[in-house]
């Protein structure tokens, strides 16, 4: 029991002992001159072994004015200790800086190295002059959204120290476009000692944006290693500035800027044949030149005239160093004779002046051979008019008004049409023009049908007659009933016979009806005139009421 | 008493000052449209309308920036004199420089505005009588046409004939409203939210058609068809000065 819990104490010991770091920093020269180029050396020892540390230059924060770059590590393997190596240029002004506390990050644990004091004093006798040094070439002016900014780092030598290279420029630049030429393209100096190295900056957004630009120029101090090489080293470089950019002024900005921004100029126009036919195509180059940001330049629109139909044909876009663009058009000559190409105008904002410049491309003087097509009014005032007659006097704007005094006007402006009285008199007067005519055409016709109404009035005699006869036959009034029998059949065939009713006999009735029975018509009518001629008893035609009745309703039929 | 004389010359010289000949022209020529429009006013509201006074009226109104109540004053003015120079001119100006639309005229709407619908309806309700009454009287008298009689029927008959296309155009051209709002949106649907197909501006003349829910069913100059609120139009026909829309209706 005793030796377990001995085992079971030492692993808990072991467990709470926890690995210890020492690290130790020294900067050489421990003063620096403001400019000097110095070395910081960080120690580190630990418990652990430490193996190598990565992405150290990232986490450094230097102070303004300072370069410092991680140059690389001394370490061995299985060590517990390591050696990071710095090189740096000190500040140009006076003072402490303070460089803040990072992580030294190993494959087995994260190292805190605690914050590094410099001092810089110009008491040290630090001569930079002899010293290679590298130069931020920007202008310090308001820069604006879409130009081209070029910038370049100029890094200086001496006869004591000679650069021979550059590497790793890096830019953080918010709202900014960094470009650069490539690595390899470095310019040296006149002096031979030294490295020109170019970029372009492009403002993309408005306000304020801070620019930090930092590199590494290789270094030679002519320090003779062998027989064959001489020493050198890499000596880091930070620039840090405030730019301000602004949009493009919009007072006196001309419709047809297209964004350019620089110091542009025209050349003289190319064109590929000042001796063309009409219909001929020809090709017109024109190029701008100068500094600006020639790249997003908009190509000029050119309108056709009425000697020339221009199409805009392609673009040649040089590289940027170039500095130059090209727009090439297709010019078709419309008419015979001298001509000119038109002349093209360009509008370009100067930096530097804040004001919209024109950049003009001359006319170029062409002599057009061939015919002209045939004739056509190009602009007429009325399409449908006849070529060669006068274009009518237009009207244009408002005419001045003249008001009689007095006159008398019309309180509304109501449509005849939408008077009321109007429709209606129009109306009555033909309805009753319409009623006057059917009423004389009725009456007309009666007139040359006079036989209607005869035989209606008969028609209507007999049914009274009938009627007068119902009449006596209920009453037993024999007279009577035989005198509106004989008179119904005078009635209803006197139409028929074209004769008067009184005038007519029973043999008349005969002619009349001819299927009748004579006998019994001789009896009604003997006995309708009894009185004047001695008739028989009247009984007997009542008797015969139905033979008499049917000789009405034939004779009725017949009307 | 002098002074009773004094306040009642006054009071005279106020009533007659707008009315005297050449105020309002010399306003105008001056610039002062405000003041020609008031005097022009104040004439066809004690006077009434005429085409003159009404192509006046559009120009200060368009002057003033009243693109509707101009065009109003012009296309009335045209219907009491249909070669009014003045509103001719206005409406050419209003359509070339203003950007107004205004429906292309049809042969028809043409040759009605050669006299005017009044008078183009006379002169049909004339021949239709004249050609009535020369083939009914004759049957109604059963008499033979004569020479004369004759002559009446076909010269009626041609008048009535020619005057048919006039009546036609005159109602087409009558069936037009000018936009008064700024802004208008010509609706597929005559419902307050219905879709809006395109829009019209205000002076704009449109050719309408039937109502439908406080909508009318119009036509624009380009032929594209719509619903457009009815209190957004005031219709050619049936006014004298331009409505004012920014009035309270009477309840």
């Amino acid at each position: 029991m005793r030796a377990f819990l001995a085992i079971l104490a030492c692993c808990v010991a072991t467990s709470l002992v926890r690995a210890e770091n020492h690290v130790t920093w020294e900067i050489t020269p421990p003063v620096c001159g403001p400019g000097q180029p110095f070395r910081l050396q960080v120690r580190i020892e630990s418990d652990d072994v430490l193996g190598p540390a990565n992405q150290v230059g990232k986490e450094i924060k230097p102070p303004r004015g300072m370069a410092l770059r991680f140059s690389g590590q001394v370490f061995r393997a299985n060590a517990t200790e390591a050696t990071l190596n710095f090189s740096g240029v000190a500040p140009e002004e006076e003072g402490t800086y303070v460089l803040p506390a990072f992580n030294a990050r190993f494959p087995s644990q994260m190292v805190v190295v605690p914050a590094i004091t410099l001092i810089v004093s110009s008491k040290t006798g630090y001569r930079k002059e002899g010293r290679a040094r590298a130069e931020l070439v920007l202008p310090d002016r308001t820069f604006y959204v879409g130009e081209k900014i070029a910038g370049s780092v100029v890094m200086r030598g001496s006869e004591q120290e000679t650069v021979t290279g550059t590497f790793g420029l890096e830019c953080e630049a918010e709202g900014f476009n960094f470009q650069t030429e490539g690595s390899s393209f470095t310019q040296p100096l006149q002096d031979g000692h030294g490295l020109t190295k170019t970029f372009e900056l492009t403002p993309i957004r408005a306000g304020q944006g801070e620019f930090n630009l930092s590199g590494i120029m290789l270094v030679n101090t002519g320090d003779r290693i062998s027989s064959l090489s001489t020493s050198g080293r890499d000596r880091p470089f930070n620039f840090r500035r405030k730019l301000s950019v602004e949009h493009v002024p919009e007072t006196g900005r001309p419709a047809d800027w297209g964004g350019s921004i620089g110091k542009l100029e025209a050349t003289p126009p190319d064109l590929s044949n000042r001796f063309p036919e009409v219909g001929e195509p020809i090709k017109l180059k024109l190029t701008l030149v100068g500094e600006g940001n020639l790249e997003r330049i908009v190509a000029p629109e050119i309108p056709g005239t009425d000697s020339w139909d221009i199409t805009l044909a392609s673009e040649l876009r040089q590289r940027r160093s170039e500095g130059r663009r090209t727009f090439i058009y297709t010019l078709v000559p419309r008419l015979p004779g001298d001509q000119k190409t038109p002349a093209v105008r360009f509008a370009t904002f100067n930096p530097d002046s804040k004001k919209f410049e024109s950049v003009e491309f001359i006319s170029v003087a062409v002599k057009v051979s061939g015919n002209a097509p045939a004739k056509v009014e190009l602009v007429t005032m009325d399409p449908s008019a006849k070529i060669g007659t006068p274009a009518a006097k237009t009207i244009t704007g408002l005419l001045t008004p003249t008001v009689a005094a007095g006159a008398k006007g019309v309180a509304k402006i109501e449509p005849l049409a939408a008077s009321q009285p109007f429709w209606l008199s129009n109306s009555a007067a033909l309805v009753a023009l319409l009623l006057a005519t059917l009423v004389i055409s009725v009456v007309g016709y009666f007139a040359a049908h006079p036989e209607i109404l005869v035989r209606r009035r008969a028609r209507l005699a007999l049914r009274r007659y009938r009627t007068a006869a119902q009449e006596a036959q209920r009453r037993q009034d024999y007279a009577a009933y035989a005198r509106a029998i004989t008179q119904g059949l005078r009635a209803g065939a006197a139409p028929l016979l074209q004769a008067e009713p009184l005038a007519l006999t029973q043999s008349d009735i005969l002619r009349a009806l001819p299927s009748a029975n004579l006998t019994l018509l001789t009896a009604v009518f003997l006995a309708a005139d009894g009185a004047k001629y001695g008739a028989k008893d009247a009984a007997q035609a009542i008797a015969e009421d139905a033979q008499l009745q049917a000789m009405l309703n034939t004779l009725e039929a017949q009307l | 008493m002098s002074r009773f004389l004094t306040l009642l010359g006054l009071c005279f010289w106020g009533v007659t000052a707008p009315l005297r000949a050449g105020v309002g022209e010399a306003a105008y020529e001056r610039g002062d449209y405000v003041e020609a429009l008031q005097t022009w006013r104040a004439q066809a509201e004690q006077n009434g309308v005429t085409a003159e006074l009404l192509a006046a009226i559009g120009n200060a109104e368009w002057k003033l920036g009243h693109k509707g109540r101009a065009m109003v004053c012009w296309e009335r003015a045209l219907l009491l004199s249909p070669r009014n120079p003045v509103a001719l001119a206005g409406i050419k100006h209003a359509q070339g420089a203003g950007g107004t639309d205004r429906p292309t005229q049809t042969w028809s709407e043409n040759y009605a505005a050669f006299l005017g619908a009044d008078l183009w309806l006379i002169l049909g309700a004339l021949g239709f009588w004249g050609t009535l009454l020369a083939v009914l009287v004759p049957k109604l008298r059963r008499q033979a046409m004569g020479d004369w009689t004759q002559r009446v029927l076909i010269t009626s008959a041609t008048l009535f004939a020619l005057s048919i296309p006039g009546l036609y155009g005159a109602y087409t051209l009558a069936s037009r409203a000018v936009v008064r709002r700024t802004e208008v949106a010509v609706k597929l649907t005559p419902t307050v939210l219905g879709e809006a197909l395109n829009g019209t501006a205000e002076g704009d003349v449109l050719r309408t058609g039937r109502k439908l829910n406080g909508h009318t069913f119009v036509t624009s100059a380009d032929g594209k068809g719509g619903w457009v609120k009815s209190t957004e139009l005031e219709p050619i026909w049936g006014g004298g000065l331009p409505a004012n829309l920014d009035q309270m209706q009477a309840p």
